[in-house]
């Protein structure tokens, strides 16, 4: 019973990471519709970016913010200089975040090397505390509360305030919008770089679970791309779920049928297509 | 869809169809000349031509762009190379078609799932299905090798004594069957089949208020697309002799992606010219700065998506046709 309850938690904590690592991705695709390929290079830029604050100033949630900062920032310059340009070409949009790929994994190994990197949780959330006989690692709980307040934040915003608004009206209806007089261009800026700081602080904020290298750009965007196909897209809610059942069957899975471990959240995925093609709880793209 | 950029209706003139006669001599005649490591890029620039055209056909006609494309290139060349390796089947006319009928089997299975979903979904489950035959392969070590890669030497064996076993020989055979596959695939560009393809990508509600079947369609572009991929693979798997599991993988699938968009997707041969493009640029740069190839691939393809709108070849149709009908008009 006790294991299947630490293996239970893991998978939430594992969920919760996944949740992190592909509400990036999910903020710019449910809310302007571009599947911004780029993710993975987001999120390993965050924790490289972060790493060297952690390094000169030592201090962890500095580092977080300082790594979604920049991300958010390397966000505004492609948005604006790139995509913009094309404007309601999605295909393209699409194909040019692919090229970045290329681009910024190359030069990320340029500058920082094949290695992997991992890094110590913060003094503040290190050790382990007890559940009934065996201990847990206490910074998978930070996480997990992490995760919580991102999708909290990411919900307040969608349906509580006038930019969910906008961003839900455009979604619906990007020309109708657009002719009531708002700035649709703007909020697609905004939205970008929001989906790029949360990337790049996830990718900080990860760092001492998940050990990050160029060469898992691909493997980051195709974990966010399995969850979000679970989950659906638009909705915030979607995306948690979708990253909790793929960490709960992950886990379990590994636990229980170690020999198919690899495959588990594929076959999830596949059902899910087969069943409900647009994802849990998603709305049509 | 503006239509100065659809290639395919323009008015018959037999003589501009000259430009051709240069690039047939070319494949046919140069090749004997060059030394074997040019006739080798010639080869995987062939091959990749056809698995660049196999991929338009769902990219630029029917309008899915695909990312999990290399799934059934790399199937075929691992179902051919593993049948030579392991089960010590030799001759080519079994072990190919094999390797493309694997192919076309997972097709029907995937094109099922992938159809599911719509406009930029299908980006991101073709990406994860082929992620999924790309972790098999990494996993399945007893028969792919894992990451250590499948090693295959052997020339492929056609049964027939008088033939040479040289490079030379494995580039004409490389030629006669991309040329017919080409010519295949752009024989299924022109039948009813390419034409309602290209109806849905404009519209797909409009096909379907004509009563047409376009799941149906889709699906069968789908299953062609991948059938070709299969010969590509099948062939490269010779070209190559060792397979790896980034052969089934998003990096192959975007690196020819990158081809058919460079190349330009409203033309038939574009994507050809993109392959040829990219594998001619992959081997200096692999000479002088390997590390720095991703780097040059990704600006060409920022440069392509952002400035060249219809790819290089729609450039160099446009600037040949001008020329040849201002010396018509003359």
């Amino acid at each position: 019973m006790e294991s299947l309850s630490i293996n239970v938690l893991n998978g939430i904590a594992f969920g919760m990471i996944l949740f992190l690592i592909a509400s990036g991705l999910s903020v710019i695709y449910g809310f302007m519709g571009v599947l911004n390929l780029a993710h993975g290079v987001f999120y390993i830029l965050g924790a490289y970016f972060g790493l060297i604050v952690r390094r000169h100033e030592g201090s962890f949630v500095l580092a977080a913010l300082a790594g979604g900062l920049a991300v958010g920032l390397l966000g505004l310059v492609l948005e604006r200089v790139f995509l913009s340009l094309l404007h309601k070409r999605i295909n393209e949009q699409v194909l040019l975040t692919l090229g970045f790929v290329y681009i910024f994994s190359n030069i990320v190994r340029w500058v920082w090397g094949p290695y992997a990197k991992l890094i110590d949780p913060p003094a503040f959330a290190s050790g382990t505390i007890p559940i009934g006989s065996a201990s847990y690692p206490l910074y998978r709980l930070v996480i997990i509360l992490m995760g919580l307040a991102v999708a909290a934040g990411l919900w307040l915003l969608n349906n509580k305030t006038r930019a969910g608004s906008i961003l839900r009206a455009g979604m619906d209806d990007r020309e109708m919008t657009v002719g009531l007089g708002v700035n649709y261009g703007l909020v697609a800026t905004v939205v970008f770089v929001l989906g790029a700081f949360v990337g790049g602080f996830a990718g900080f904020i990860g760092l001492p679970i998940v050990a990050v290298h160029p060469g898992i750009v691909f493997d980051i965007l195709l974990l966010s791309l399995i969850v979000i196909i679970v989950g659906g897209v638009g909705r915030i809610e979607g995306v948690l779920l979708g990253s909790m059942i793929i960490g709960l069957i992950d886990s379990l899975g590994r636990a229980y049928f170690p020999e198919f471990a690899y495959f588990t959240m594929y076959i999830a995925m596949i059902i899910i297509l087969l069943v409900k093609p647009t994802g849990l709880l998603g709305r049509a793209l | 869809m503006n239509p100065e950029t659809t290639s395919w209706d323009r008015p018959p003139g037999r003589l501009r169809y000259v430009a051709w006669v240069p690039v047939a001599l070319f494949f046919l005649f140069v090749p004997l000349f060059l030394p074997v490591y040019l006739q080798g890029i010639l080869t995987k620039a062939l091959i990749f031509a056809v698995f660049a055209t196999s991929l338009n056909l769902l990219a630029g006609y029917t309008g899915l762009f695909s990312l999990g494309h290399a799934a059934f290139f790399g199937l075929a060349a691992y179902t051919s190379s593993i049948l030579v390796v392991h089960y010590g089947l030799k001759s080519f006319w079994l072990v190919a078609p094999a390797g493309v009928f694997m192919a076309v089997l997972f097709a029907c299975m995937f094109g099922f799932i992938a159809l599911r979903v719509s406009g930029t979904n299908f980006f991101l489950v073709t990406l994860a299905l082929g992620e999924l035959l790309y972790s098999v392969a990494i996993k399945w070590k007893s028969m792919t090798g894992g990451t250590n890669g499948l090693v295959n030497t052997s020339a492929p064996n056609l049964g027939l004594s008088w033939l040479p076993v040289d490079p030379p020989f494995f580039y004409y055979l490389v030629l006669g069957v991309s040329a017919m596959s080409l010519l295949c695939l752009y024989f299924v560009t022109r039948s009813p089949l390419g034409v309602a393809l290209q109806g849905i990508r404009e519209s797909e509600p409009r096909m379907r208020a004509l009563g047409y079947n376009t799941w149906l369609f889709k699906y069968l572009a789908f299953i062609i697309a991948s059938a070709f991929a299969g010969v590509a693979g099948v062939l490269f798997a010779y070209h190559s002799r060792v397979l790896v599991p980034m052969h089934l993988g998003v990096t192959t699938s975007t690196l020819v992606m990158l081809m058919v968009i460079i190349g330009s997707d409203r033309v038939f041969l574009g994507p050809a010219v993109g392959a040829m493009v990219i594998i001619l640029l992959e081997h200096p740069s692999s000479l002088y700065t390997p590390e720095r190839w991703p780097l040059i691939l990704g600006s060409i393809f920022v440069i392509a998506v952002m400035f060249l709108r219809g790819g290089i070849s729609s450039f160099l149709e446009k600037t040949w046709e001008k020329a040849f009908y201002a010396s018509a008009k003359r």
